[in-house]
């Protein structure tokens, strides 16, 4: 694969891919998860095959999307039972949902829709209005996810074309859109790809999650957190990696020192993707304003980790750490594949319940807390 | 192609088969229930999932993960074939998983391409040089999502990857497409001769 080096050319490591028909709950060991003392994690709801990124209608409806399908599913929560429905089709990648004053907005590889009123009428929906067209058809790295800033701008992330090479204009960013004004900018650059990211609810500050690149080693380089303290701001790839490693090839010439580093390492290959501050009043106090990071689990490594959701907590001077949250998925980090189910996306709900989406087997689980 | 039924005949047999109304939830996979659905895809791939025809692949032997994921993509239109596309458009998640599970588990009868030793040998180290066996493992047999290429038929796997060089052939996360644009033409050749060949 691309960026692989002769040295490595016997490894058996190879990307997972999730049961795109969807498994049943009933058939998994939902009670081998594991979350802290209070807590409780439960199957929210089943049968939505490809379950990526998660968002929040204003009438309560959640909508999920798909990478490699090609749909977004509504679940409407009708006094504790889940209905499920398949309400977009036909999509190109449609890994990005936002929603925002009445309108769902779906990232698909190269377009922006919006879906207007679409909560109303989840039955027949409305025509999409393109927002955004012509995005890069790049072949690596083409999935989406957005998000609306504080600015009300809408954000998203335009990935490297590939493993360990030279972002093209546009690429290897997180750019955002007026929607008034139909202006694109960039936002930060050298980031490989960010599938996952939120504001901190007092400072406003952009924090993302970002993965590092494969073939560089088992602990090699760390993926990351980062945050945003300026517009313009390069976060280093394809030169410099974690903050403190020169790539073997495009670092040559090059010092980590021009890039911002990350506020935290989270792990080699561990893929974090879906992170969301928690904003809600069920959990104790001290969660409040911490971030929850789900992770996607690693290939690249022999050791297998991640698969899991991580909360992180960044104290007064700034400085960040995580500790685990929903573990339970890893069965054997030696095996292949080493998981029964892969964490994508996190969602703060209005009762203040954290969901958790899994695309593995098309499951989104709730965690509630109780005292 | 040599079949019993006439192309007209085999669509009928499709447009008849009992697919079930769509559950969201696919239970268990059922191979039983899957060779009963299966009878229509031996015309071209074959009793049992062996195929005769070296354009049309063989399933046997093939992982279930990999027989589920590209049915799903020629349903969704991500892979467009003139033949599978129709087969495959009215498939039920559950007619996709039974479907898989009963392809998976027959034997591939061993193949009847012989080639020449010098060629297989020359296939073999492109194979290493360019990573095949990085996802399809060391013997080339695959593994969840990832296909068996041992043993695979010949044109098969030469469009395959040819299509995937062109970009034109679906990839889920762009792994194989950015594997084989190094590939020259002439490799190709010799890498498909290689795996179709592979015992």
């Amino acid at each position: 694969m691309q960026g692989q080096p002769p040295e490595m050319k016997g490894s058996t490591l190879a990307p997972i891919a999730p049961h795109l028909t969807g498994r049943p709950a009933s058939g998994l060991p939902i009670d081998k998860l594991k979350v802290p003392k209070g807590f409780k994690a439960e199957v929210w709801a089943d049968g939505v095959p490809e379950a990526r990124s998660l968002t929040l209608g204003d009438k309560g409806t959640v909508f999920v999307s798909n990478r490699n399908l090609k749909d977004v599913y509504a679940i409407i929560d009708r006094g504790g039972k889940r209905e499920v429905k398949k309400i977009l089709k036909g999509l190109d990648v449609p890994n990005g949902v936002a929603f925002r004053q009445g309108t769902l907005y779906v990232a698909e590889k190269t377009r922006i829709l919006a879906y207007a009123g679409i909560e109303d009428r989840l039955d027949n929906p409305p025509e999409p209005k393109v927002i955004i067209d012509g995005l890069p058809t790049q072949t690596g790295h083409f999935w989406k996810f957005i998000a609306f800033g504080p600015d009300g701008k809408l954000y998203f992330n335009i990935g490297a074309p590939g493993n360990i090479v030279m972002p093209g204009y546009i690429q290897g960013s997180i750019s955002r859109f007026n929607l008034k004004t139909a202006k694109l900018e960039q936002y930060v650059y050298g980031v490989r790809n960010s599938v996952g990211f939120d504001w901190h609810p007092k400072t406003k500050q952009l924090w993302f999650t970002e993965h590092g690149r494969d073939w560089m080693g088992e602990d090699m380089p760390s993926d990351e957190l980062n945050v945003v303290k300026r517009q313009g701001e390069h976060f280093g790839y394809p030169f410099c990696h974690q903050g403190d490693t020169l790539d073997p090839e495009f670092g040559k010439y090059r010092s980590c020192s021009e890039f911002t580093p990350p506020v935290l390492k989270l792990g080699a290959h561990i893929a974090p993707l879906g992170m969301r501050f928690y904003t809600g009043k069920m959990f104790p106090a001290e969660y409040q304003n911490n971030m929850f990071i789900a992770q996607h689990g690693s290939w690249n490594r022999t050791v297998k980790h991640g698969y899991n959701v991580i909360r992180v907590v960044v104290d007064a001077n700034g400085k960040a750490k995580s500790e685990p949250f929903l573990e339970g998925f890893l069965t054997d980090p030696k095996a292949n594949p080493p998981t029964w189910g892969r964490p994508v996306d996190v969602l703060v709900m209005r009762d203040g319940a954290l969901l958790v989406s899994d695309d593995y087997n098309g499951i989104v689980y709730r965690i509630s807390y109780k005292k | 192609m040599v079949n019993v039924l006439g192309r007209g005949a085999r669509w009928l047999l499709v447009a008849a088969l009992p697919f079930m109304a769509c559950p969201l939830i696919a239970p268990a996979a059922d191979p039983v229930a899957g060779r009963n659905k299966a009878q229509v895809c031996a015309a071209c791939h074959g009793t049992s999932g062996n195929s005769a025809n070296p354009a049309v692949p063989s399933l046997a032997g093939q992982p279930a993960q990999f027989i589920a994921t590209q049915l799903i993509m020629f349903r969704e239109g991500n892979r467009k074939d003139p033949q599978m596309s129709p087969a495959t458009a009215n498939m039920t998640n559950t007619d996709i998983d039974d479907l898989a599970a009963y392809f998976s588990a027959q034997p591939l009868a061993p193949s009847a391409r012989n080639t020449a030793p010098a060629r297989a040998a020359a296939g073999r180290r492109l194979s290493e040089q360019y990573h095949c066996v990085s996802c399809h493992g060391t013997a080339l047999k695959g593994q969840q999502h990832i296909p068996r290429l041992a043993g695979q038929q010949f044109e098969y796997l030469r469009t395959q990857l040819r299509g995937f060089k062109a970009g034109t052939r679906f990839d889920m996360d762009g792994n194989m497409t950015s594997a084989v644009q190094a590939l020259p033409d002439t490799d190709v050749e010799i890498l498909a001769d290689y795996l179709a060949g592979m015992k």
